[in-house]
């Protein structure tokens, strides 16, 4: 009786054994490509990676050079008031251009897709992108910002530029090519009484979104701190006419 | 007898594991693992047969609990980032040839010894 059972057992443990391998191999044979392509996933993966790293190595580079320069320009202009103007005017030109952190009073405003709806609460003339915050809300409300005479506007900290677009990415909304979604938290500098009554005037853009189910919040501020454009204005192609 | 019931097992096994379902690729490093641990417990049982101490339940428990166990393990270094399943191979392969040595040279000095007796006995 003993023997039988052992041999039941071995013989179990054989077929569990080879099922296992035949799976094994099964699964393996029919996922070759697969496993050459997490290969070539994980290879790019990695060089993705290394990339951006060097990307971040170059960025702090630039930065710490940026420092380093003004720090020279400073000391190399400490004695001359002639050139102490031109770097002021350095300076103010690069203000303008958004390539400075500048801070000053204004107005916040905060978008938010409205979470509360779901596909069920719907009804059928409804559709959710009404709820949704849409690229060109946020280009609207920029452009509105700017008419009111806004200084410096940013989106999410990212700084809105010359070269700034603001598009659509399927789910995702991108601001000079970065990444920024819901809420999205738009920062402009300029006269808050201004720029507060022409951005909620009845019947403006403002109101419209609220109205169409989008969760906004305008906010008065004494002080807003606005970062610098963080990425390269090139001008490859311009020249200045003589 | 013993070796019918084997036969039998690795058999049925076959034929099962070429019907069954393949599993998700994502598991397919577990079962491996698993394999491997079960194999080298295999060996381990040949070994522990020709040393006369095997034991049935030493056996079935060590053949079960090295796979779950290796399997635990090869989860928790991917969890951790770590490649703990080399190290898991590693020990089971390194013990595999140890068996293998051993049952190797059991079998050279059975058919040595049987040389020798036949070579005396003419």
């Amino acid at each position: 009786m003993k023997k039988k059972q052992v041999w039941i057992t071995l013989g179990l443990m054989c077929l569990i054994l080879t099922m296992c391998i035949a799976i094994q191999i099964r699964t393996i044979g029919s996922t070759n490509s697969t496993v050459s392509q997490t290969l070539t996933d994980d290879s790019l993966r990695d060089e993705v990676l290394m990339w951006k790293e060097r990307y971040d190595n170059a960025l702090e580079e630039l930065e710490n050079s940026e420092k380093e320069l003004t720090q020279i320009r400073e000391e190399a202009t400490q004695d001359n008031s002639d050139y102490i103007s031109k770097e002021e005017q350095i300076r103010e030109n690069n203000m303008l251009l958004g390539l400075t952190d500048v801070t000053g009073s204004g107005i916040i405003i905060t978008l938010r897709d409205n979470s509360n709806v779901t596909a069920d609460s719907l009804s059928a003339l409804d559709s959710i992108d009404y709820y949704l915050v849409h690229d060109m809300d946020l280009r609207t409300i920029v452009n509105e910002l700017k008419n009111a005479g806004a200084e410096a506007i940013s989106i999410n900290d990212q700084r809105i530029v010359q070269t700034t677009s603001i598009t659509c990415e399927g789910v995702i909304i991108q601001v000079n090519g970065e990444t920024v979604g819901s809420p999205f938290t738009i920062k402009a500098i300029g006269s808050t009484e201004l720029l507060y009554g022409s951005l909620t005037r009845p019947g403006g853009y403002i109101e419209a979104l609220e109205n169409t189910g989008v969760i906004v919040e305008v906010k008065k501020a004494d002080k807003i701190d606005i970062n610098k454009f963080s990425g390269v204005i090139n001008a490859q192609y311009m020249k200045t006419v003589q | 007898m013993i070796f019918i019931a084997i036969i039998v097992g690795c058999i049925l096994g076959a034929i099962i594991g070429g019907v069954a379902p393949i599993i998700p690729y994502s598991y397919s490093g577990y079962l491996a693992i698993a394999i491997i641990a079960a194999l080298d417990s295999v060996f381990g049982g040949m070994v522990a047969t020709i040393k006369k101490n095997f034991d049935i339940m030493v056996f079935v428990s060590g053949f079960f609990g090295n796979a779950i166990l290796s399997i635990l393990l090869t989860y928790l270094g991917q969890k951790l980032n770590v490649d703990i399943y080399l190290a898991t191979i590693f020990v089971f392969v390194s013990r595999m040839f140890n068996n293998l040595a051993m049952l190797r040279r059991y079998y050279l000095e059975k058919i040595t010894n049987r040389k020798a007796k036949k070579t005396q006995n003419t």
